[in-house]
């Protein structure tokens, strides 16, 4: 346990929360005949079916990506999609980094992602660490109901606006939950056992270990951003610790649940969106133990007032059976043909994946842009075969030419929209949409580019990605 | 300079199956039928034949790839026979190539077959591919309805049109073909479907409803040419000629250059304009007396109305409700019913079309007959409206 007194800290933060919302107290009703004990309160985020911890992680660090590349860029979940096949590094591709940026993958505890944060503060390194998630549950848990999915990311830099005042870390091996290969999904133990340990033995010495190293009274705190593994651990630490200020993690479970190794991250957005210059915020990460890092805020930190934003935002999911679907809880008979599999060929990712994941299209000699790249351009007015200038897509905004709803082909959240979409710069390419608004899509719509799951192959356990187009506003909760 | 293949190749015999859902029959069952009916049509000994070339477009449901599966199911003894694939156009690609192997002298008599078994897949629809490419991983996976609905969204707002009034036109297009599918025995589909139906159907893809969307079936049909002076001497005083053939492949920049308003097909333009000229015809709106044409999709043929030139742009709805081309009208289209009633199977198609021209400039359509037939089109659209092959073909009468 130590104290810095530098100005490494936090330099800017983003998030990402899928569109949909469930509404609890709905969700609850649809179970009552059960008498199972629900969660009744707020919403939880549930990503599309073409979502996963990967393609969250990306959405929330593309907001970090400056005209500079990070010295690394690291991703953390628990519920990532590939065990052996680094997603830190299709995130890379993704993000259009170079490949000189090192990567690692954190993973196995909720607090994965601060732990490679706190190293990456530690080591003085201008960081990426990105947590997405995206966690199965069973239905008729509490957990379905109180996890939500989404991600959050933290840049780590010097000259911060946000400064690692001092830090603790305990290893603790309180099993408050788990989760294994052979039970992916959470199993959770009594919470008055793991409220009772975890206040007593984890939360209370090592935000004390913190506050001493930061040079503060816990008195001296303004804001927390504690991701609580039972509800009540904050209220218990705080009267321990006589700091009865707000926990802004849980707004983050009030407004889109439990986020896993995100939620942290994702409160610390909210704390540092709310605090002033000169307060104290308190981080802490729950899982195996505990992180504990005091910040001092020296002025606004960039992208926290967005995370904000955007848990305001969404469209509530109105059928529960759909809720179960995207969940992964229901296996519905979609017909013949859903059986369809086709298998992605390695030979031809090395080929041209990177230019898929990162949307890259070419700037032919008279400035015309295309996707994807060709020998010969596809502009009328060259024919010659020539280089072409690497141009990214995924950032830009485009506009709709042309569109349907199709319902014959098999979607697993029909019905798959897709149509031609043109770029300013003249790139004009067909594309899946996303966040289907309530009207649906219509030629001229604005949308942005969301990375995706193109297709996945669940026989070989094998998924690509690509960009879809989403509109370019999202609904407010409440006028959805 | 290249002078065309105008007149300079006959079809002396021409024969087509039975379309629709043909549990009885395999592909080789089914180019039998129709090799059968062609060979007897022409008259001649099937030694005479020399070349052939087989139309297959979707290899995977049970013609498999190569000469193969079509010599095997013909017999066709040391024949060279070359299978030819060109999506939709595929029926019309064999065509044109024993068409060019008579025109060039390089045989006197040659077949063209084309034959698609789609209802071996077990669902509707065209069959998937399961072979990933590079196309896979960025390039939406829609259905074929999927792909040709965005011509409707796109030529509505290029005309300015109320999609509501379009999807009028749309069902006028479908009430038209079923009504004359009705007097086509070979036809799939073949009862009359009133517009209240057509216009209240489930949607496939917005705003196509099911009745926009043509059948999916199994079938075949063939074609024997040779050349016109063989022609007579075989007995055809007057034979039918074709008069052009011409194609026009997509090189991508429909869908990856921004010049394209979405509510035309350029390469039907492409291959319409160079048909027109090999065919000798100046004025398609008075010279043609039929056309069939790549019915998929109501809109489909809306849009091709304009591409072919026979209504102006942004007119080819109010023109259609006008009933220009149905089957009493300045020009009817799809006198057969089209794909909308024959349905789909794809490497067939362009030769069920060739096979009802042909059979009208002969006179021989019985009910379905319009009158004197002089000139008669057929049109094959393959892929989606952004990334196509086009195929146009003329055919007439020798004298």
């Amino acid at each position: 346990m130590s104290g810095l007194a530098q100005s490494f800290g936090v330099a800017a933060l983003g998030g990402y929360v899928p569109l949909l919302r469930l509404d609890r107290k709905a969700a609850s009703r649809e179970l009552g005949w059960s008498g199972l004990p629900m969660p009744r309160a707020g919403m939880r985020s549930v990503a599309d079916w073409d979502e996963d911890a990967l393609t969250m992680a990306v959405e929330a660090a593309r907001q970090l990506c400056r005209e500079s590349a990070p010295d690394a860029l690291r991703f953390a979940s628990t519920s990532a999609y590939f065990t052996d096949r680094a997603q830190s590094g299709m995130a890379l591709d993704a993000l259009a980094m170079p490949r000189t940026v090192r990567t690692s993958d954190a993973a196995n505890s909720r607090r994965a992602a601060t732990s490679a944060m706190l190293d990456a503060l530690l080591g003085r390194r201008d960081e990426i660490v990105t947590a997405g998630e995206k966690r199965p549950t069973q239905p008729g848990s509490a957990a379905q109901l109180t996890f939500g999915d989404g991600a959050a990311a933290v840049r780590t830099g010097p000259d911060a606006p946000a400064r690692l005042a001092g830090h603790a870390s305990l290893s603790h091996d309180l099993v408050d939950r788990y989760a294994s290969r052979d039970h992916p999904f959470t199993y959770a133990y009594e919470e008055r056992f793991v409220r009772d340990v975890a206040v007593a033995e984890v939360l209370v010495p090592v935000v004390r270990a913190a506050c001493v190293a930061a040079g503060i009274a816990p008195g001296q705190l303004a804001h927390a951003a504690v991701h609580e593994p039972v509800g009540g651990c904050w209220r218990a630490v705080a009267k321990a610790l006589d700091c009865g200020i707000p926990n802004h993690c849980e707004a983050v479970s009030e407004m889109a649940g439990d986020l896993g190794t995100a939620h942290a991250l994702y409160g610390l957005g909210l704390a540092l969106d709310t605090a002033e210059v000169g307060d104290f915020v308190l981080l802490v990460s729950f899982g195996s133990g505990a992180d504990a890092m005091v910040f001092e805020v020296t002025s606004p930190v960039p992208g926290a007032s967005a995370m904000a934003a955007a848990l305001k935002e969404g469209q509530v999911l109105a059928s529960y059976s759909r809720f179960l679907s995207l969940t992964g809880s229901l296996e519905l008979d979609w017909g013949m043909r859903a059986e369809f599999e086709q298998k992605a060929q390695a030979t031809v990712l090395e080929r041209v994946g990177r230019d898929m994941i990162g949307f890259i299209g070419g700037r032919d000699s008279t400035g015309n842009v295309q996707f994807p790249k060709s020998a010969f351009p596809v502009n009328p007015a060259l024919s010659e075969v020539e280089m072409m200038e690497d141009v990214r897509l995924a950032d830009l905004e485009a506009r709709i030419v042309s569109i349907t709803a199709d319902r014959l082909n098999f979607s697993p959240d029909p019905p798959f929209d897709f149509g031609l979409v043109q770029f300013k710069n003249g790139a004009r390419v067909l594309v899946e949409m996303v966040n289907r608004p309530a009207e649906g899509f219509r030629v001229g719509d604005r949308v942005r580019m969301r990375l995706r799951i193109k297709a996945q192959n669940r026989r070989l356990g094998f998924r690509t990605y690509f960009w879809k187009a989403a509109p370019l506003m999202r609904p407010v909760l409440g006028d959805a | 300079m290249a002078t065309g293949i105008r007149d300079k190749v006959a079809i002396i015999g021409m024969g087509c199956t039975r379309f629709g859902e043909r549990w009885d029959v395999g592909a080789d069952g089914l180019m039998v039928e129709a090799f059968l009916e062609a060979l007897a049509d022409a008259g001649i000994e099937r030694a005479r034949i020399e070349a052939a070339w087989v139309g297959n477009a979707l290899d995977d449901i049970n013609v498999g790839n190569s000469a193969l599966p079509a010599a095997h199911a013909l017999r066709l003894s040391t024949v060279p026979v070359t299978r030819v694939e060109n999506m939709c156009a595929t029926g019309t690609e064999a065509l044109r190539g024993a068409a060019y192997a008579v025109a060039s002298g390089a045989v006197d008599i040659a077949l063209a077959i084309g034959v698609e078994k789609l209802k071996d897949t077990g669902y509707g629809g065209l069959p998937l591919r399961t072979k990933g490419m590079q196309n896979d991983l960025w390039m939406p996976y829609g259905s074929a309805p999927g792909t040709f609905a965005q011509l409707a969204g796109a030529y509505a707002a290029r005309h300015g049109i109320a999609v509501g009034d379009l999807k009028r036109a749309m069902a006028h297009v479908s009430w038209k073909s079923h009504q004359n599918g009705a007097l086509s025995p070979k036809a799939h589909l073949r009862g009359a479907v009133d517009m209240e139906k057509i216009l209240n159907a489930p949607l496939i893809a917005d705003p196509l409803g099911l009745f926009d969307c043509c059948g999916v079936s199994d079938g075949a049909a063939a074609a024997i040419v040779t050349t016109p002076e063989i022609a007579r001497a075989l007995g055809k005083a007057d034979p039918v000629t074709i008069k052009a053939i011409q194609l026009s492949a997509s090189n991508g920049w429909e869908m990856q250059f921004g010049a394209w308003d979405g509510a035309s097909v350029p390469n039907t333009r492409a291959a319409a304009a160079r048909a027109y000229a090999e065919a000798g015809i100046r004025d398609p709106r008075a010279e043609l007396d039929m056309t069939e044409v790549h019915d998929c999709f109501s809109i489909t043929e809306l849009v091709i109305m304009e591409d072919l030139g026979l209504s102006d742009d942004g007119r080819a709805p109010a023109d259609i409700l006008d009933g220009r081309f149905d089957s009493g009208g300045a020009i009817p289209c799809q006198l057969d019913g089209g794909l909308k009633c024959f349905g789909h199977p794809v490497g067939a198609s362009g030769l069920r079309m060739a096979y009802e021209v042909y059979t009208q400039l002969q006179g021989r359509a019985g009910e379905r007959q319009r009158g004197k037939v002089d000139f008669g089109l057929t049109h094959n659209l393959g892929g989606s409206p952004f990334n196509s092959v086009a195929a146009v073909a003329i055919l007439g009468r020798l004298n």
